[in-house]
């Protein structure tokens, strides 16, 4: 199963298990420890097999890290560093950290492979019966059976991350709009406030604020810790509405200036549009009575309420854009390092209500009246030629195609001809008279036209109409076929799906045998012996009792002869393989 | 009395096509064989007579598949003459008197015809004008489709008796001919007296018609009457022949052999026994890529 072009992550030296030393490798997709003068791996674990780690508490002396596996075993690692404990204990957080990364990846992963493979079977009843046929009874792994079914399953099944190029990418999800507003804060009797903030949120504010993102995978780690992170993001100015007083020591003040540089980019990206004025835009109603606003006069002189309706429409940029970009933004969301689900945020010194409101009419807003100035007339150009062409006018060019240059076109219309000449030679020969002239032929028939007399009653001799009617009776010469029973007239129900079912098996182990050949590496060397073995296990306990079964029932034909034919082929192949293979080997 | 059935006036038309190949006929004569042409035509008037009698509105036509012609026997384009068209002497039925009478007389010119050219006529081809036949046989039934009266409906069918080799020249006319049949509607049966013949098994077997190489030539009749007189829709409910596979297979067009797995031009549709790289008929080249080779490994002895 060792594939050689896996990506190590991470290599750590001086680790025991079972009180042998080795090395500790973390790969990919699985963790792997090998004994120390070896090449190869002694213990190798998928991290989808992985179910937790649990770490040794610092104050015993042992630096131990344990893996538990799904199916209940563990087995544990001791890191033993001769340098010094710090360097032992730095070892274990390194490993730790990357499993805590990798493990979660490969959890959601599995699981969602389990339920599309269950659906699968669900739906399936045929795939469903060879499963059982096949895995069940043990005639070969599940993952076998899967591999050959990959196609059937959407997302592609291997599971490395390497190879996920070519799966279809997943739809995005977007952003609710109202994500900040709905982080609820809890008031904890004292004066605080708690925030609840999901893994979902997380994912939010990163896709949203992509600023906020790389902040948090610049300070994490070194500056501050996860909690820390967040509970300063909730107090700075910048998630608030009003974000005058920007003090340099918060880390969110780079964002801010990234926003206001983003903001003039989007003004200047898309509001140029000139078919929409938006300086002539007022944030009124059209009817009196809809709400009674003739005059706006909110256009407020309040700066901070401009800022405030300036921040809502950056927020709701950035939403709309979050669903588009997050597919070419990249690394896109499960990379964040927080795990449980749930975080805790305190802050102490909340004061401010965070409340939201939803002020509609945003859009016309002075701040934007600065499109105006800028001007590409390309793409203004651009888009009035949009405006102004209709597909459905164009005048519709028809490519005129290769024209087909053909020599021998007679070819065409000449039908088989071998059969004839074949035929009128038996023809010829039977009658003995091939040297006939068609001259003579054709004077022989004019005589006898010529001495054509009635003889309606000689047409049709008894003895010939007899035997023709023979011929033409049920079981006669020309009615062969039709006397007997329809095969399926006579196999019952039942049987015909025993029948069928053993087909699908087989065809299945025979395809998973001949998907062998050439016989390339050492694993299909291996498979394809284990398939022959499997093979004869198949004939002995499935085809055998079958056979028998059959042969109470007196068919006039032998329904398994395919089936062991198809057998005989296989086998045949393997035998002449393992002989050659043999003989090169001295 | 029968007022439901006379609501809808139901003929049926047969058409047969004869094959009156005089240098396979004259042949089987010289051959001292059995089946001869007026045995033959003899059967032929009993099949007719017979499908006239089964019911009043019944059409016939009979067309020969010569070797330079295709032309009606029955009903005749030419006005009978007096003195061959006479009344029955023997109480017959006019009309099965007239369609004796008439396969007899034009087969009769068909022949003479024949004799008479044969002094200046070199080498005779021995192949009979079944298409052309076919398409005759075809625009008949659409006139008469034509000239149906309203109230009244006409099914027809085609039932070709034949004796000489398929003639590959006339392959695609008589294909298009057949598929024409089959968007008609109209059946093609197939009665063969000698060879078998892979176009009309296609035929047949597109059409829905029946395909028989009689074993015994003597009892043509017997066959006839036997299998080709009831009507296609009536034929399900009896027993008959079964449907014989029929052959599919396409000629390559380098040698003409009927192949079963051929290289097909993906531009002009020829079809090669053999991979050539330069199609010869659109001089399309073609790049193939052959499986890769498999690298030798080398084993290296311990």
């Amino acid at each position: 199963m060792s594939k050689s072009s896996e990506e190590v992550l991470l290599i750590v030296k001086n680790v025991k298990n079972k009180k042998t030393d080795g090395t500790l490798y973390l790969m990919g997709e699985r963790m792997a420890w090998m004994l120390e003068s070896k090449n190869v791996f002694n213990i190798s674990y998928m991290y989808a097999d992985i179910k937790a780690q649990k770490i040794s508490p610092d104050s015993k002396e042992k630096v131990q890290l344990q893996v538990i596996l799904h199916d209940g075993s563990a087995n544990t690692f001791l890191f033993n560093n001769p340098r010094s404990r710090q360097t032992q204990m730095q070892d274990r957080e390194s490993v730790k950290e990357l499993l805590q990364q990798l493990l979660p990846k490969f959890k959601r992963k599995i699981s969602a492979e389990l339920e599309e493979k269950n659906r699968l079977l669900q739906e399936d009843p045929e795939s469903f019966q060879l499963y059982k046929d096949l895995v069940v009874s043990g005639v070969i792994t599940p993952e076998e059976f899967w591999a050959s079914r990959a196609h059937m399953l959407p997302s592609s099944t291997s599971s490395s991350s390497s190879s996920g190029g070519k799966t279809a990418p997943a739809q995005n999800v977007g952003v609710s709009p109202a994500f900040l507003a709905d982080i609820k804060p809890v008031t904890d009797g004292a004066n605080g406030l708690k925030y609840n903030l999901t893994q979902d949120i997380i994912q939010s504010i990163f896709k949203t604020y992509p600023m906020v993102k790389k902040k948090h995978a610049e300070a994490v780690p070194h500056q501050v810790s996860d909690c820390e992170f967040w509970s300063r993001f909730f107090q700075s100015h910048y998630f608030h509405r009003d974000r005058h007083a920007l003090s340099s020591e918060d880390i969110f003040t780079e964002c801010a200036k990234n926003d206001e540089e983003v903001m003039k980019d989007e003004i200047t990206k898309n509001v140029n549009d000139p078919l929409v004025d938006l300086t002539q835009m007022k944030d009124q109603s059209l009817e009196d009575d809809y709400r009674g606003i003739v005059d706006d006069t909110r256009t407020s002189n309040n700066v901070s309420n401009q800022a405030m309706i300036r921040r809502f429409n950056q927020h709701s940029t950035l939403v709309l854009r979050a669903c588009t970009s997050a597919s070419t933004g990249g690394v896109a969301s499960e990379n964040s390092a927080v795990e449980g689900g749930r975080k805790e945020k305190d802050s102490s010194r909340k004061s401010k209500s965070n409340e939201v409101n939803h002020v509609n009419g945003g859009v016309a807003h002075p701040t934007n009246g600065t499109s105006d100035s800028v001007e590409e007339p390309h793409r203004k150009k651009k888009r009035i030629k949009e405006k102004i062409g209709f597909e459905d006018l164009d005048d519709k060019e028809e490519s005129e195609g290769v024209t087909l240059r053909l020599t021998q076109m007679d070819r065409y219309l000449h039908g088989p001809t071998p059969s004839s000449s074949t035929a009128s030679a038996s023809v010829a020969s039977r009658l003995g008279h091939d040297d006939v002239t068609s001259e003579d032929a054709i004077l022989s028939v004019a005589s006898e036209v010529e001495g054509w007399g009635s003889a309606r009653h000689m047409v049709l001799g008894s003895t010939e109409a007899l035997s023709v009617l023979g011929e033409l009776s049920p079981g006669g010469a020309l009615m062969s076929g039709t006397s007997l029973q329809q095969l399926h007239q006579q196999v019952s129900p039942a049987t015909r799906d025993e029948i069928k079912q053993n087909y699908n098996a087989m065809c299945e182990l025979l395809r998973h045998f001949w998907s062998c050949f050439p016989v390339s590496s050492k694993s299909l060397e291996d498979k394809v012996v284990k398939m022959r073995q499997t093979l004869e296990r198949f004939e002995m306990s499935k085809l055998a009792p079958l056979k028998e079964k059959l042969s109470q029932y007196h068919y006039a034909m032998n329904l398994t002869g395919h089936l062991e034919e198809m057998l005989r082929a296989a086998y045949l192949k393997f035998d002449a393989w393992q002989a050659r293979r043999n003989a090169r080997r001295p | 009395m029968d007022g439901i059935k006379t609501d809808k006036l139901e003929s049926s038309l047969l058409i047969v096509i004869l094959d009156t190949n005089p240098v396979w006929w004259g042949k089987k004569k010289i051959a001292q064989d059995p089946m001869t042409l007026s045995h033959c035509v003899d059967c032929l008037t009993v099949l007719a007579n017979s499908h006239l009698m089964v019911s009043h509105n019944n059409k016939l036509a009979v067309i020969a598949a010569h070797t330079d012609i295709s032309t009606f026997l029955y009903p005749s384009s030419q006005p009978a003459r007096p003195d061959i068209f006479k009344l029955p002497d023997d109480g017959q039925y006019e009309v099965f008197n007239s369609v004796e009478s008439q396969l007899r007389t034009q087969l009769k010119t068909l022949i003479e015809a024949d004799k008479a050219q044969v002094d200046y006529m070199e080498e005779q081809s021995s192949d009979s004008l079944l298409a052309g036949a076919m398409c005759m046989a075809l625009c008949y039934i659409h006139r008469l489709e034509k000239e149906c009266p309203i109230g009244e409906s006409l099914t027809a069918r085609i039932l070709i008796l034949k004796g000489s080799d398929d003639c590959p020249s006339q392959y695609m006319n008589f294909m298009n001919a057949v598929f024409t049949a089959q968007k008609q509607n109209v059946v093609i049966d197939a009665c063969i007296l000698d060879s078998e013949s892979g176009l009309l098994q296609q035929a047949c077997d597109i059409t829905g018609g029946t395909y028989l190489n009689i074993p015994q030539a003597q009892g043509l009749l017997q066959y006839l009457l036997w299998v080709f007189l009831p009507d296609p829709s009536s034929r399900s409910k009896m027993a008959l022949p079964p449907r014989a596979q029929v052959d599919y297979r396409a000629a390559c067009f380098c040698h003409r052999n009927l192949i079963e797995i051929g290289y097909v031009c993906s531009v002009c549709l020829s079809i090669y026994c053999s991979f050539s790289p330069i199609c010869s008929t659109c001089q399309t080249t073609f790049k193939i890529i052959g499986p890769q080779k498999l690298v030798k490994k080398k084993i290296k002895k311990p």
